[in-house]
């Protein structure tokens, strides 16, 4: 007892170190799960109490800069509806009536699936990972709303639904996203001219950028070439928008071209997201045992 | 006595929801100040506290971030423990000592990361330029102002242990 307390140091470092080295070897266990769990518990209430306050501070002053600028649009908004009324509306919903049946026959014909849609739910970033080493991301909604481990998560821009990553983690009211600049993400991606399909993940730790890998050497790739999700991994739907291609990388000994592509969301000013509530699907997750 | 403990708990918190969000982040990269927590610990009150602070400090990190149990506690456990070893009578108290001190502690503690991510989770040896040196240089910067605040907010349990 007398060698423990005069030594206390070593020993403490001894215990610490095996504790974290028992941890970092059975990760994934229960008891890792349970005690990040109440971690969590505790921090979230801070995290979302810091993050309604800022957003209630920024949203106050730029609430005293956002009066002009509403009132000057709603005078360019009252001149465009003024515009519009004048144009015969009917004519132009016949047209594009018109156009979608003759859309919807054209993919008959072709032999295409029915494009399914999917609900999806509004949800706030609250946190985001506190460390350099990975980029997560902590949203306002959990299992309570719905969610669930492997749904996408997308975000609007112009108009277009843009891949941001999907679910890893979901608590009551809070879910961890993984962003698809994350290296441990492994997304089914193609490029939207060829088809030709590849594997997207993040191209390392802190960087913005993602990588295609499995793209074969002889295929045609230049920069600005559209990368969208393939659908074939079970998780995204296909079709969603993930980046341009920024440049390609070849080496001797590697049969394949590494597809560098800069992501069409910029995560440092990201701030809403959408859930799609969308469960993978279960056959192609059994053929790999993922579904426990 | 429980004042400290309470006033680090705090101060770790703290720590962890500014990291959480995006203000403190230059280019992307952030500061790690549960780790500057942890240093002037064991630089102010020995090893055995630094390592407290570091083991601690660092079961919240690896909580509410992505990372395995204990990626991000052990280094801070060794780099508390070592700080402590170093402590205030190696060191003085000048913002350049500091500024090396978390420099260093930073890059070690950047390097046992990777070591261990490489281990048990997986690592990338770019992570040196991309990660370890940013944050080491922020931590030294940001370093004495933020010992500075500390050694107000310590000041009683400093006189107390006779550590100034």
């Amino acid at each position: 007892m007398d060698f423990l307390t005069r030594h206390r140091s070593i020993v403490a470092l001894i215990s610490f170190s095996l504790f974290c080295i028992i941890s970092l070897s059975v990760q994934g266990g229960g008891f890792t799960l349970t005690f990040e769990g109440v971690m969590s518990a505790i921090v979230t209430p801070f995290s979302k109490g810091y993050n309604a306050i800022s957003n209630g501070i920024g949203g106050l002053f730029s609430g005293f800069e956002a009066t002009d600028t509403l009132r000057e649009n709603l005078r360019k908004a009252e001149a465009k509806l003024q515009k519009y009324e004048s144009m015969q509306i009917e004519i132009i919903q016949a047209e594009l009536s018109e156009v979608r049946t003759e859309n919807e026959k054209l993919r008959v014909l072709l032999g295409f699936k029915e494009r399914v849609r999917y609900n999806s739910i509004a949800s706030q970033i609250v946190s985001k990972d506190p460390d350099n080493w990975f980029r997560t991301l902590i949203i306002n909604k959990g299992a309570n709303d719905g969610v669930s481990v492997n749904m996408p998560v997308i975000a609007y821009q112009n108009g277009q639904k843009i891949v941001v990553g999907k679910i890893v983690e979901v608590r009551g009211s809070i879910s961890r996203v993984q962003p698809v600049i994350a290296p441990d993400i492994r997304l089914g991606v193609k490029l939207q001219e060829s088809k030709i399909p590849g594997l997207i993940s993040g191209y390392s730790y802190n960087s913005d950028f993602c990588v295609v890998s499995y793209i074969s050497r002889a295929t045609p790739v230049k920069k600005g070439d559209v990368i969208v999700t393939s659908g074939q991994a079970g998780v995204f739907p296909p079709e969603l928008l993930v980046g341009t291609v920024e440049r390609t990388e070849l080496s001797e000994t590697n049969p394949y071209q590494k597809i560098i592509v800069k992501p069409y969301i910029d995560y440092s000013l990201l701030e809403e997201v959408f859930i799609l509530l969308k469960n993978p699907d279960k056959d192609f997750f059994e053929m790999f045992g993922e579904v426990q | 006595m429980i004042l400290p403990y309470i006033f680090t708990a705090l101060l770790t918190a703290v720590a962890l929801i500014l990291q959480g969000a995006d203000i403190i982040a230059i280019a992307g990269k952030k500061p790690d100040l549960v780790f500057i927590i942890v240093v002037y610990i064991g630089y102010s009150f020995g090893s055995f506290n630094g390592q407290l602070a570091g083991f601690i400090g660092g079961l919240f990190h690896d909580s509410i971030s992505r990372s395995p149990l204990g990626l991000l506690t052990l280094p801070k456990v060794v780099l508390g423990f070592m700080a402590g070893m170093i402590g205030r009578g190696v060191v003085k108290n000048t913002v350049i000592a500091i500024m090396l001190l978390l420099f260093v502690a930073s890059l070690l503690k950047g390097i046992l990361t990777l070591f261990l991510a490489y281990i048990f989770h997986q690592a990338l040896l770019v992570s040196v330029i991309q990660v370890i040196i940013p944050e080491a240089l922020y931590n030294a910067v940001i370093a004495p102002p933020l010992f500075f605040i500390f050694d107000r907010i310590f000041h009683g349990e400093l006189e107390r242990g006779g550590f100034l």
